[in-house]
């Protein structure tokens, strides 16, 4: 996201999921879409199967949505800045490069050019084992489009390259011009029903709700004015960073909301340490989680179904949820504990209802101005929205970046954090699963979508599977400098030969207690897609 | 003919609403649902609920019993239907009335569903036709609609400043009553009426299908591309099974009520999921090409053969909601289109499966609770294997066993707070005053059950199942091959013609196992080996030192058994693969494959042919069988 606000001065989806269905190509990188935004992947099969879209695909699982590509990449993980690289490579070698475009709404593109005559087609092959011809297509295609769309998710920012990969991402859509109009952008498709509103809102280390700097004087007095004069106005931490602040006893206390770090973050047995080392934990959790075990206090939180406010998805669109039932037992809505929080702090919060705090973001939250209850009563809006006037905006960037120009970047590909080597042979990446969302918390509470994926298990091709003499369905146990676990194989063809793949929903066989520390400089993001394991046949 | 003015619709709803809990159509955001009457959200303008009736007769989450336990005594509490007050479900769609037509069917007969059957009988409904087709519309190309045939106590038509009311049944006559204040008489001429507005709505439709034998279209078309094609784009989300009118389907979980309440309790399920047919050792007889393939089959084949509804109603609701736009009427076009030519000339008699008769639930048990189970406990426990144990069971109210009477194949055992799971019976009906069981140590349940003691309690329901033909077989030579575990469900037959062996002609068992140690009933086996007649044969993969055995495939033995072929049956327990290896050979030595027997105990759930788990084609494992002959086995889809 910071490296979209770079660019651009924006970090969210450029444009709405609906337009996806019109685009002409659409470019799907680090996103097993179709089973993790189904909705989203509908639109992408509409465009191919209704208006003969082309799809291309990188990705090193054979996900489902390659069976509609028009290309493919079964790139090695971790290579994803080599392979864009490689493609905006082709792009200005090839002359495909939109030269009104760059002319007049761009900035930096010369010393950006310089920077990729290195990333040959062959060169890149060598580095991301996809043959150079399919870069040329993938360029090709892309470049020569009436309408192209870039979609991605966490498959190229859990990298040390996040931030980088994303910021080829969007000098590829300013090099072809495909940003600024319909069905052409770039599009970030986040995680979680709500994540995007939490990013609106400031639940970043540098950032007031609507991206408005904490370092910036102006905006630092319009916040004291509203909340008080001891507000908050210094660059707090990251996630990654209160770990390694917990671990080494620098943080004391943790209150820790909606989160399962005991599963979700990486190298859990750090985690763990860090989580043991504070002195007051307090977690805050619709269920007893891995993490709220380790708490001293527990508040009881409520479902969607349990409380009023707002959720905004990955398009921007900020729709109200509404309260179906009570909240069961002592639960109480999250924005309720923090009331309460607030008085013992001898804060004032003397909010009647959600309602209330809507009007307070959109006074103090540009992009909010014009989003009240009442304007989305039946259909949300999308930002921004500055004013109550203002219809919301489907895709961003039309005449004019946020920033003014865009601004092309340089960023030099670097080898992940860790990689393969005699001791731990295999690449193993993290991801998902279509029927468990995320750590599980809730997933793995339903009897039907707990029967479909009842354990965790490790993907592996049958190349790698008959080398280390493994079947279908064997217990393994699978290795890395950090930890092991076992869990059972799947063998499939769908996986690049010396690539293992893993889910991270379930405890019994938590991945997390795998993967490294290592992180994007930028956003700190851990590099859960790359972690080198050893695997054996467990007895 | 009689009628009422449209103005006076409300009128008629709170007059109902006096005797009855009414639920109308309410415009709720941008859905329409069926809803507890309210005049502010009430509407006439719609074109279908956005789920049908169905949910209010079989609920989504729907509790059989609740149950206590007290020390070791264990208490179960009904559904209690005194409760339900009388409805009437106003304003459904001639598709959903046919649907409720074909659930009335399919949950009352046979085995009777009492929670449906007693929602079902405080349920009236009104049906109100429609008078424009939305663009998924099917029920024209269905043959159910657009005006309502079946499943309706009233239905009533739009026409002009009117509706039409017409009466399907007593309760209808009932209704009609209570509102004979805005009745009018009008005259026979608006039958005629009905039936121009009728033709003016057909010409309307935009989606027409001509779906007359598609049954016998689907019979060729089964390895058709097309099933990978759309396997290939469905994601599983079973949104088609839920908003469809006559999906049945259902799962029965344990749980617990936040004020520790303990219950067992049944969902809707769905045969898009994956684990839809899973067994508990990971085994699954459908793969992602079967599983959609299957729906689509059920829908235009499957329920009609065998019940003779129509399994699509053509409410249009799964290809609504499909993410990855898989249209089931568009499906039957294509193949139909493909096999045009060929209708004509198509066999009729080419119906994938043979026509069986249906077994009728003979248990001693009350039909009104079909699925509570009786109290039993545990006797005995022996250790047969390393990972098989028999249990010794009695029901707790010993005039069970006095009443009982030898049928079936099978039992459902329950494990209280963890689950149910079907056993077969393998004893005779000389055992007169306890059962034994032999189970398997595989999932969940059966785990659970190992860890019992004696003393301890389970529930039992049944004898559930066709079981294997004893009469039938006297006089003839008995062949027996049972593999693993699968001796306990051919037990049943040893031990009735050994105590009865007059009867019949030679007996010969095959015991087969990876070891010796594996083998269940190995006094048995050898006891029975001593009669005079019987001949018991072992064949093990690894060698043994305990008793005479062959090393290697069953197979290899056949040949040299000294059998008079043409007047043996054989009887086999094993996995699919392994019956057809065996069977195979067996024809070539000069048996008919209706002499050999089978039993295909596959992922039986209910064991009364409702929750759907075991069909197989048209075929319930559980009631159609699940003791098959080869020939109807090889009829069956290859997906058990």
């Amino acid at each position: 996201m910071a490296s979209l606000a770079a660019a651009f001065g924006s970090g969210a989806m450029t444009n709405s999921i609906e337009e996806l269905s019109k685009a002409d190509v659409i470019f799907v990188i680090g996103s097993n879409t179709t089973e993790q935004h189904p909705l989203i992947g509908m639109r992408i099969r509409e465009a191919v199967l209704k208006n003969d879209a082309k799809l291309i695909i990188a990705d090193p699982r054979r996900i489902p949505l390659t069976e509609h590509a028009a290309a493919y990449a079964p790139l090695k993980p971790g290579t994803n800045l080599a392979f864009i690289n490689g493609i905006l490579n082709v792009i200005v070698s090839e002359g495909l490069t939109n030269e009104d475009f760059i002319n007049s709404r761009t900035e930096g593109f010369e010393e950006f050019k310089e920077s990729i005559t290195k990333y040959t087609p062959e060169a890149v092959s060598l580095i991301t084992g996809v043959d150079a011809d399919t870069v040329r297509e993938f360029a090709r295609l892309f470049a020569e489009a009436r309408n192209a769309s870039i979609v991605y998710a966490m498959g190229i920012t859990q990298h040390v390259t996040g931030s980088a990969n994303v910021a080829a991402l969007a000098n590829l859509a300013l090099i072809t011009g495909q940003i600024g109009k319909e069905a052409s952008g770039v599009n970030p498709l986040r995680g979680q029903n709500n994540v995007q509103g939490a990013c609106d809102m400031g639940a970043l280390p540098d950032v007031f709700p609507g991206y408005q700097s904490v370092t910036n004087e102006n905006i630092r007095e319009k916040f004291r004015a509203a909340w008080g004069k001891d507000t908050a106005c210094d660059i707090g931490l990251t996630v990654s960073q209160m770990m390694e602040d917990a671990g080494c006893g620098k943080i004391k206390a943790l209150f820790i909301m909606g989160e399962n770090p005991m599963l979700s973050d990486p190298d859990i047995n750090h985690v763990e340490d860090a989580l043991k080392n504070v002195e007051f934990l307090v977690v805050q959790d619709i269920f007893l989680t891995e993490t709220a075990k380790h708490a001293h206090v527990i508040l009881p939180g409520t479902s969607f179904m349990e409380k009023d406010g707002t959720f905004t998805n990955t398009e921007r669109r900020v729709q109200r949820v509404r309260k179906a039932i009570e909240p069961v037992g002592n639960s109480l809505p999250d924005w309720k504990i923090l009331c309460a929080l607030f008085k013992a702090f001898d804060c004032p919060a003397d909010y009647k209802e959600p309602g209330d705090i809507m009007e307070e973001i959109r006074s103090l939250t540009p992009s909010y101005g014009g989003i009240s209850y009442n304007r989305i009563e039946k259909a949300g809006l999308q930002w921004p929205c500055p004013n109550l006037e203002h219809p919301g905006t489907k895709f961003l960037h039309k005449d004019k970046f946020s920033r003014g120009l865009g601004k092309f970047t340089v960023n030099e590909y670097r080898d992940p954090g860790e990689l393969a080597d005699d001791e731990y042979p295999l690449v193993m990446t993290t991801g998902r699963i279509q029927h468990h969302y995320h750590t599980g918390t809730m997933t793995r509470r339903s009897w039907a979508l707990d029967r479909e994926y009842p354990h965790g298990f490790i993907e592996m091709n049958p190349v790698d599977a008959e080398k280390l003499g493994i079947s279908n369905n064997n217990k393994v146990r699978v290795s890395s400098r950090r930890g092991e676990i076992e869990t059972t194989v799947i063998i499939t063809e769908k996986i690049t030969p010396g690539v293992v793949f893993m889910p991270f929903h379930f405890g019994e066989a938590p991945v997390n207690k795998l993967t490294s520390r290592n992180m994007d400089p930028v956003s700190q993001i851990p590099e859960f897609k790359v972690c080198a394991v050893r695997i054996e046949v467990a007895k | 003919m009689i009628a009422l003015n449209k103005e006076d619709i409300v009128k008629l709803l709170k007059v109902w609403s006096c005797s009855f809990e009414v639920y109308a159509p309410a415009r709720l955001q941008d859905e329409v649902m069926l809803m507890p009457f309210d005049e502010k959200s009430f509407t006439m303008d719609y074109l279908n609920t956005a789920m049908p009736v169905k949910e209010y007769l079989l609920e989504q989450k729907e509790s059989l019993y609740n149950w206590k336990k007290n020390d070791n005594d264990i208490q179960i509490t009904e559904f209690d239907a005194s409760k339900l007050k009388s409805r009437i479900m106003f304003g459904v769609r001639a598709c959903d009335a046919y649907g409720i037509a074909y659930l009335d069917r399919f949950y009352t007969e046979e085995f009777r569903d009492h929670n449906y059957a007693l929602r079902r009988e405080k349920t009236y409904i009104v049906a109100v036709n429609c008078t424009e087709p939305g663009s998924n519309c099917n029920c024209l190309s269905a043959g159910v609609g657009p005006f309502a045939q079946a499943g309706y106590d009233l239905q009533l038509t739009p026409i002009g400043d009117e509706y039409l009311a017409e009466v399907g049944s007593e309760k209808g006559k009932e209704l009609i009553d209570l509102a004979a204040d805005f009745m009018k008489d009008i005259g026979e001429e608006a039958r005629e009426l009905k039936a121009v507005l009728q033709s003016a709505i057909e010409d309307k439709f935009v989606s027409r299908v001509n779906l007359e034998n598609i049954a016998q279209v689907l019979d060729e078309t089964y390895n058709n591309e097309i099933w990978k094609e759309i396997s290939k784009l469905c994601i599983g989300c079973t949104g088609c099974t839920s908003v469809c009118p006559t999906c049945t389907c259902f799962n029965i979980v344990e749980e617990e009520g936040c004020s520790g309440e303990k219950c067992r309790v049944r969902y809707w399920d769905s045969c898009q999921s994956d684990s839809f047919t899973r067994n508990a050792g990971g085994h699954n007889p459908r793969n992602e090409v079967s599983r959609v393939r299957y729906r689509i089959y059920d829908k235009l084949k499957y329920i009609e053969e065998r019940f003779g509804f129509k399994g699509c109603t053509g409410c249009g609701r799964c290809i609504n909601v499909c993410p990855a736009f898989i249209n089931i009427i568009e499906v039957a076009a294509k193949l139909k289109q493909e096999y045009k030519q060929d209708i004509e000339t198509m066999n009729r008699d080419n119906a994938a499966a043979a026509k069986f008769e249906i077994h009728t639930h003979d248990s001693e048990h009350s039909c009104e609770s079909v699925y509570k189970p009786q109290i039993a406990v545990i006797k005995d426990i022996i250790q047969e294997t390393r990972d098989i144990k028999r249990f010794i069971i009695q029901y707790e109210d010993k005039t069970l066993h006095e009443n009982y009477r030898f049928t079936g194949q099978f039992f459902e055992i329950t494990i209280f707070g963890v689950g149910e799971i079907a056993i077969s019976i393998p004893f005779g009906p000389s055992q007169k005053d306890y059962f034994d069981f032999c189970v398997k140590k595989a999932g969940r349940v059966t785990s659970a059950m190992h860890e019992l003691k004696i003393g301890d309690k389970v529930g039992l329901r049944g004898p559930f199942g066709k079981g294997f033909p004893y009469e039938e077989l006297k006089g003839r030579d008995i062949l027996i091959v049972g593999s693993g575990v699968g001796l306990a469900p051919v037990r049943t037959m040893i031990i009735r013609i050994v105590e009865n062996k007059k009867d019949f002609g030679k007996l010969v068992v095959i015991a087969s196992a990876t070891a010796y140690e594996g083998l269940v009933y190995k006094e048995d086996l050898k006891k029975w080996n001593e009669i005079d007649g019987v001949k018991v044969l072992y064949a093990l993969s690894k060698p043994t030192d305990k008793v005479e055995a062959y090393t290697g495939y069953i197979n290899d033995l056949l040949p040299d058994l000294g059998l008079n072929w043409e007047k043996t049956t054989s009887i086999i327990c094993a996995s699919p693969k392994r019956i057809k290896a065996v069977a195979k050979d067996l024809i070539k030595l000069g048996m008919k494959g209706t002499d050999i027997l089978t039993s295909l105990e596959t992922h039986m759930r209910c064991g009364i042919g409702k929750c759907g788990h075991c069909k197989v084609g048209n075929k319930y494992m559980c009631i159609d069988g699940p003791v098959f002959n080869y020939e109807e086995m090889l009829s069956l889809p290859p997906e058990f």
